[in-house]
C-alpha cells in the first residue's frame, strides 16, 4: 500500500509539469502564428557564398547529404568517407536517404521549414528554380568563378546541373548564376539482349520499333519493349520528353514561357502517337505502373528485348543474385548489350542525374565544409576515383579516362551521349508542371485519354501553371 | 477543481495541438499563402473556396472517393456481415476462426499497400499467376480507369471487412435466445426470423460500424499513395490525395488549407446528420 | 458492459438454438456453410501467408511465373537483412524499428497520462458542457491526416519540431488522448462511485480515493487503452512521411515504404520487414482481444 501512495505524491508535481509543458506549448504556438509572414518576407533570391572557402573547422564534423535511396547514394557515402577523410580526418560524411517518391516533398519541406538537416541537398535538375527563387540554396557564381576550372567541362553538363535561369537549348550562359556543382551524370541507356536481336543495336527510332516486334513475335513470352510509365516521380514525363525529343518536339519555349502550342505542335503529337500506338503496345501487359525496378526486373528475368532505363539504376542488372539471364556476370554480359538511344529526327537523349547544392539554413561551418567538399569533388584525380568506385563524373578527362569507360558496361554509353543531352524546363513550377505530364502520359498509356487529348491537357494545363501566378486564390489546382 | 486539474491537460494539448492548428488552417485558407515561397500572405477572401467548390479537378476527385467510399463501406459491410453470421452459427472454434479473420486489420497501411501491389502486379503478381492456372487471362489489376479503382475497393474491403465482422458479431451474439426459442415455437420461416429479430437487433450497430469506416474511407490517404499514387492518370486520386498533390507539390498552402476544411467540414456535418438519424431511429 | 471477443464467440446462446439438424438438409446447409467459412478464411488469410512466404524465399523465386507455393528453397536472409546492414552493423530498417519503439512507446504512456484522469474527472464530475466537450474531443480524431499535417508543418517548423522524435511523439499524443479518453470513461463508468464515496468517509481526500481504491481496479483497462494507442502510433504512416525525413528519426512505416521505388525491389527483404514489423502488433492486439470491438471504435460500441 506504501508503494503505490508514495508514488501517488510524486504525480502532483509531475501533473504541474505536464500543464507547463501544455501551456507553454500553446503560448509557443500562438506567438509562432502571430510572427508568421514576418520571418521571410522579402528574402526572394538565394544568398551568396564566399568566393573563396573561408577557414576550415578542426573540430569533428558531420557533413549531410540527402538523396532518395539507391545504390548511388550507398556508393557516394562510402567513397567519400574512404578518400574526403583522407583530406579532412575530422570530417564524416552522412548520406540521408529518403523513399523515392518522397524526394522532392522531403527536400522543400525542409526547405519550407527554413531548417534542414542536410547541408548538401542533391536536387534533381529540374528542382533548382523552385529552391533558387525561393532561397533555399547558395548562389556559388563566384565560388565557382575563383575555385572550378570550367574549361574542364563539357559547358552543359555545368549549366545543366548549376546554372538558373536554364540553358535547356544545350548552351551554358557564361553570365548567368550557378548554384550547383555537378554530382552524378545520368542518361538513359538502350538494354538490348544479344542473343535475341543480335550483337548490332538498333540505330533508328524507327528500326528499333520493328526489331522489338520481331523478337516479340519470335520469342513467347518476352514482350518486345519495357520502359518508364508510371506516374509517379517524373517517370512518364521524361518518357514522353525522350520520344518528343528524338522525333524534333519542343518542351516550350523559354523565351516567351508558351508550352501551349509548342508542346503540342505536329512533332509533339507525332512523338505521343509513337509512344502511345507503336511503342506502348510491344510493352508486358500491365506495365502501365513500372518504373526504374520494375524495368530492371523485367529485364533480369528475361522478360523484355530492348529496355530503356537511367545508367546509374542498371548496375544491379549485373547482379548474378537478381538475374535470371546467367550465373555470373559474364553470361549477363553475353547476353545483354547497352548502347546509346536510337536517334531519328534528332539524335537528343535525356539528361538525368544530380548536382550538389549547398543549403542555406546549414551552420557556417558546415556551408565552408560543403563548399570544400564540392572544391575537391571536382579535382581531375577525384573524378576519376569516384569513376572508379562505380560514379558518373562529368569532367571531361574523367569521362575519357580508362578508369570510368572500364567501371562499367555502360559508361562508354554515358560518355558517347553527353554532347546529344536536353533536359527538362528548372523553372519554380516544375513539381507541378511533371505531374502534370506524368499523369496524363500515364492516362494515355494506360488507355484512360487518347493520345492526342492528353497532350493537348498537359500543354492547356502546364500553360496555366505558368499564367497563373496573378490569380486570386486557388492557385495549385 | 480536482476535475479541472484532471481535465485541462488534455484539453490544452488537444487545444494546441488540433484546435489551434486548423484554426490557423482556417486563417490561411483565405490568403494565398505559401509553405516555401515566403513572403507575406495576401488575403483573398472566399477566392480558394469558390475555387475549389467549381474546380472540374475537384468534382472529379469527389467522384472517385465517392465510388470508394460507397464501394468499399458496402462491399465490407455486406461481407463481414456474412462472415459474422456464419461464425455465429458454428459452435466450435469461433474463437479461433474470429482471431484469424482479424490478422488483416491489425497490419499497416504500408504493409497492406506494398503487399497488394505485389500480389496485383500483372506480370509476376501471385493473383494473376493464378488466374493464368485457372485458364483466365491476366488481368491489369493497378493500371487501368476501372480495375484500379476496384482494386482499391478490394484491398481496402480486405482489411476493413473483420472491423465490421467483429462489430456484427457482437451484436450477434447478444440476440436474447428467448427470442428465437418463441419464434421457433411459431414455427416461423428461418428468413423471417432474421428480418424480425436478428436484423432489427444488430442493426443500429451496424450502422454505427459503417459510420466509422465511412469516415475512414473518406480520408483516404496512404493506400492510394502505396497501391496506385492516383493511377492510371489521375483516376485513382482521393480527395485526400489531391490535398496532398496542392499541398506538397505547389506548396500552395492557402488553397490547400481551403480545400482541407471543406474536408472537415463535410465530414462534421455528415456525421451529425448521421447521428441524427441513428437517433430517431432508436426512437422509432 | 463491453462485450468482448471471449464472450462474443462464447458458444451460449447458439447451442440452445433450435438444432439445425432437425430441419430437412440441415446438415448439407451446415456443410455448406463450413465450406463457406473456409473459402472466406482461406482468401483472408492467403496474402497473409503469402508474405511470409515470400519472406523465406531467394530472391530468383520471388519473382517465378507461375508462382511458386511448395518446393523452393528456404532462406532466412531476408530476415536477417532486416537487422543487419550489408557491411555488417545495424541496418537503417532496424534503426527505424528502434525510433518506432520510443515514439509509439512515449506517445502512448502521455496519451495515458493525460487521458485516465480526464476521463476520470468526466466520468466522477459535473462538468460544464460535458456532452459537447466530449463530441468535441471526439471531432478532433475524425480530421484527415493529410489536412492536420500542413498546419501542424507550419507550426513545428516555427518551433523547431520537424524532423524529431518530440515532434512526432506529440502529435501522436494529441490523436491518442481522445481515443484514451472516450475509452477509459468507460472503463471508469463501470467502477461503481461508491467506493471512492466509502472511502472518503473513512478520511482519504477524493484524490487519494481515485488513487488508492478506482486506480488500482482499472489497471487491465489502461493496459488495453495503452495497447491501442500502442497499435495506431506503430502503424501511423502520413505523418511520419511528412514530418520526418533523416535516418536517425524515421520510423517504420516510412522506411518500410522506402525498401521499394529504388533501382531493384528486394521483395523478399519488403516482406520480411513486414512480417517482422506485424509480429508485435499481432501479439499485442491477441493481448487486448477482450476489449477489441471498443478499441477499434474508440470506446463508442461496448454496451
Amino acid at each position: 500500500m506504501r508503494h503505490p501512495q508514495q508514488i501517488g505524491r510524486m504525480s502532483a508535481p509531475r501533473r504541474k509539469v505536464q500543464l507547463a509543458t501544455a501551456a507553454m506549448l500553446l503560448v509557443a504556438t500562438t506567438m509562432a502564428a502571430c510572427g508568421d509572414g514576418q520571418d521571410d518576407g522579402g528574402k526572394a533570391s538565394a544568398p551568396k557564398a564566399p568566393a573563396t572557402i573561408p577557414e576550415l573547422t578542426t573540430d569533428p564534423l558531420t557533413l549531410s547529404f540527402i538523396w532518395f535511396d539507391w545504390p548511388p547514394a550507398q556508393a557516394l557515402e562510402t567513397f567519400a568517407n574512404t578518400e574526403y577523410k583522407k583530406e579532412r580526418p575530422n570530417a564524416t560524411i552522412k548520406v540521408n536517404t529518403v523513399p523515392n517518391a518522397n524526394w522532392h516533398d522531403a527536400m522543400f519541406t525542409q526547405f519550407a521549414a527554413r531548417k534542414t538537416d542536410f547541408d548538401i541537398a542533391i536536387l534533381d535538375s529540374q528542382h533548382i528554380g523552385e529552391a533558387v527563387t525561393n532561397g533555399n540554396i547558395l548562389d556559388i557564381t563566384d565560388f565557382v568563378k575563383t575555385n572550378i576550372d570550367v574549361a574542364a567541362y563539357d559547358p552543359y553538363l555545368l549549366a545543366a546541373y548549376g546554372q538558373f535561369p536554364q540553358a535547356e537549348t544545350g548552351k551554358r550562359d557564361e553570365n548567368a548564376s550557378l548554384y550547383g556543382l555537378p554530382l552524378l551524370g545520368d542518361t538513359w541507356t538502350m538494354i538490348y539482349r544479344k542473343d535475341l536481336i543480335g550483337d548490332k543495336p538498333p540505330q533508328t527510332w524507327d528500326e528499333m520499333i520493328s526489331v522489338a516486334e520481331k523478337c516479340q513475335a519470335d520469342n513467347p513470352g518476352v514482350s518486345g519493349l519495357a520502359f518508364h510509365q508510371a506516374n509517379g516521380s517524373d517517370a512518364a514525363a521524361v518518357t514522353y520528353n525522350t520520344v518528343n525529343g528524338v522525333y524534333g518536339g519542343n518542351l516550350w519555349d523559354s523565351k516567351t514561357r508558351k508550352i501551349d502550342g509548342v508542346l503540342n505542335d505536329a512533332a509533339g503529337h507525332e512523338a505521343m502517337d509513337v509512344l502511345v500506338n507503336k511503342m506502348k503496345p510491344l510493352t508486358a501487359r500491365g506495365s502501365g505502373n513500372w518504373f526504374i525496378d520494375e524495368v530492371n526486373a523485367a529485364v533480369a528475368q528475361g522478360k523484355a528485348c530492348i529496355a530503356f532505363n537511367w545508367i546509374a539504376a542498371s548496375g544491379g542488372l549485373l547482379d548474378p543474385k537478381q538475374s535470371t539471364l546467367g550465373t555470373t556476370r559474364e553470361q549477363i554480359l553475353d547476353k545483354l548489350g547497352f548502347a546509346t538511344l536510337p536517334s531519328q529526327k534528332t539524335d537528343l537523349v535525356p539528361l538525368g542525374g544530380m548536382g550538389m547544392h549547398v543549403s542555406a539554413y546549414s551552420p557556417t561551418a558546415n556551408q565552408t565544409e560543403a563548399l570544400n567538399f564540392m572544391k575537391w569533388f571536382q579535382r581531375a584525380d577525384v573524378q576519376k576515383k569516384w569513376a572508379a568506385a562505380g560514379g558518373v563524373p562529368s569532367r571531361t578527362d574523367a569521362l575519357k579516362s580508362p578508369e570510368f569507360l572500364n567501371a562499367g558496361p555502360f559508361n562508354q554509353v554515358y560518355a558517347d551521349s553527353v554532347p546529344r543531352m536536353r533536359d527538362m524546363w528548372n523553372v519554380p513550377e516544375y513539381a507541378r508542371l511533371v505531374d502534370i505530364e506524368n499523369t496524363n502520359v500515364n492516362a494515355a498509356l494506360n488507355g484512360a485519354k487518347s493520345p492526342k487529348e492528353a497532350l493537348d491537357d498537359i500543354a492547356k494545363e502546364q500553360q496555366s501553371v505558368l499564367d497563373s501566378s496573378s490569380r486570386k486564390g486557388g492557385g495549385g489546382l | 477543481m480536482l476535475a479541472t486539474v484532471f481535465i485541462s491537460p488534455a484539453l490544452l494539448l488537444l487545444l494546441a495541438m488540433s484546435v489551434f492548428p486548423l484554426l490557423w488552417a482556417l486563417y490561411l485558407s483565405f490568403t494565398d499563402y505559401s509553405a516555401t515561397r515566403g513572403g507575406p500572405a495576401r488575403f483573398v477572401g472566399f477566392g480558394n473556396y469558390t475555387a475549389i467548390l467549381t474546380s472540374a479537378q475537384v468534382h472529379q476527385r469527389a467522384l472517385t472517393t465517392l465510388i470508394y467510399v460507397v464501394g468499399a463501406v458496402a462491399l465490407q459491410t455486406v461481407l463481414g456481415f456474412g462472415i459474422a453470421y456464419l461464425i455465429s452459427r458454428r459452435t466450435h472454434g469461433r474463437g479461433l476462426l474470429t482471431t484469424l479473420f482479424l490478422v488483416p486489420m491489425m497490419l499497416s497501411p504500408v504493409v497492406v499497400g506494398l503487399f497488394w501491389r505485389f500480389m496485383l502486379d500483372a506480370q509476376f503478381g501471385v493473383i494473376n499467376s493464378m488466374l493464368g492456372s485457372l485458364g483466365l487471362g491476366q488481368v491489369e489489376w493497378l493500371t487501368r480507369q476501372r480495375t484500379a479503382l476496384i482494386s482499391l475497393i478490394v484491398v481496402d474491403t480486405w482489411q476493413w471487412t473483420p472491423f465490421i465482422m467483429l462489430i456484427a458479431l457482437a451484436g450477434l451474439t447478444a440476440v436474447p435466445k428467448y427470442l428465437y426459442e418463441a419464434a421457433s415455437i411459431d414455427r416461423a420461416s428461418e428468413w423471417f426470423r432474421f428480418r424480425t429479430i436478428t436484423l432489427p437487433l444488430v442493426w443500429p450497430l451496424l450502422l454505427i460500424a459503417v459510420m466509422f469506416r465511412a469516415i475512414e474511407a473518406f480520408r483516404l490517404f496512404d493506400l492510394v499513395y502505396i497501391l496506385t499514387n492516383g493511377g492510371p492518370g489521375v483516376s485513382t486520386e482521393t480527395l485526400s490525395f489531391h490535398v496532398y498533390k496542392v499541398a506538397f507539390l505547389g506548396f500552395n498552402t492557402g488553397t490547400a488549407s481551403a480545400y482541407g476544411i471543406l474536408m472537415v467540414l463535410v465530414v462534421i456535418v455528415l456525421t451529425q446528420l448521421y447521428l441524427r438519424y441513428l437517433n430517431k431511429l432508436k426512437e422509432g | 458492459m463491453a462485450v468482448s471477443v471471449d464472450e462474443a464467440v462464447s458458444t451460449g446462446p447458439t447451442r440452445e438454438r433450435t438444432p439445425p439438424t432437425r430441419r430437412l438438409g440441415g446438415r448439407g446447409r451446415s456443410v455448406l456453410e463450413i465450406a463457406l467459412l473456409t473459402v472466406l478464411a482461406v482468401v483472408m488469410l492467403f496474402p497473409v501467408l503469402w508474405m511470409i512466404e515470400t519472406s523465406i524465399k531467394e530472391n530468383r523465386d520471388v519473382y517465378a511465373v507461375p508462382a511458386q507455393f511448395f518446393g523452393f528453397s528456404v532462406t532466412i536472409d531476408h530476415f536477417k537483412d532486416v537487422f543487419v546492414a550489408p557491411g555488417g552493423g545495424r541496418s537503417d530498417l532496424s534503426v527505424a524499428f528502434l525510433n518506432s519503439a520510443v515514439v509509439a512507446g512515449v506517445s502512448t504512456v502521455l496519451a495515458t497520462v493525460l487521458g485516465v484522469p480526464a476521463a476520470w474527472a468526466y466520468s466522477r464530475f459535473a462538468v460544464k458542457a460535458k456532452k459537447d466537450q466530449l463530441f468535441f474531443i471526439l471531432s478532433t480524431r475524425f480530421m484527415p491526416p493529410v489536412v492536420v499535417v500542413i498546419p501542424i508543418f507550419l507550426m513545428y517548423r516555427q518551433v523547431g519540431l520537424i524532423d524529431s522524435k518530440l515532434g512526432l511523439i506529440l502529435i501522436y499524443t494529441a490523436f491518442n488522448a481522445p481515443f484514451t479518453i472516450w475509452m477509459m470513461k468507460g472503463f471508469v463508468d463501470e467502477v461503481p462511485a461508491e467506493y471512492e464515496d466509502a472511502a472518503m468517509l473513512d478520511g482519504y481526500t477524493r484524490l487519494q480515493a481515485f488513487w488508492r481504491h478506482t486506480l488500482p481496479l482499472l489497471v487491465p483497462g489502461i493496459a488495453a487503452t495503452a495497447v491501442f494507442a500502442l497499435i495506431f502510433s506503430w502503424n501511423e504512416f502520413v505523418f511520419a512521411i511528412f514530418l520526418t525525413s533523416s535516418d536517425s528519426v524515421r520510423t517504420a512505416p516510412p522506411a518500410i515504404a522506402g525498401l521499394i521505388g529504388g533501382t531493384t525491389t528486394d521483395w523478399g527483404l519488403v516482406a520480411a520487414a513486414s512480417v517482422v514489423f506485424a509480429l508485435p502488433v499481432l501479439v499485442f492486439a491477441y493481448l487486448v482481444r477482450k476489449h477489441l470491438i471498443a478499441g477499434v471504435t474508440l470506446g463508442a460500441v461496448r454496451r
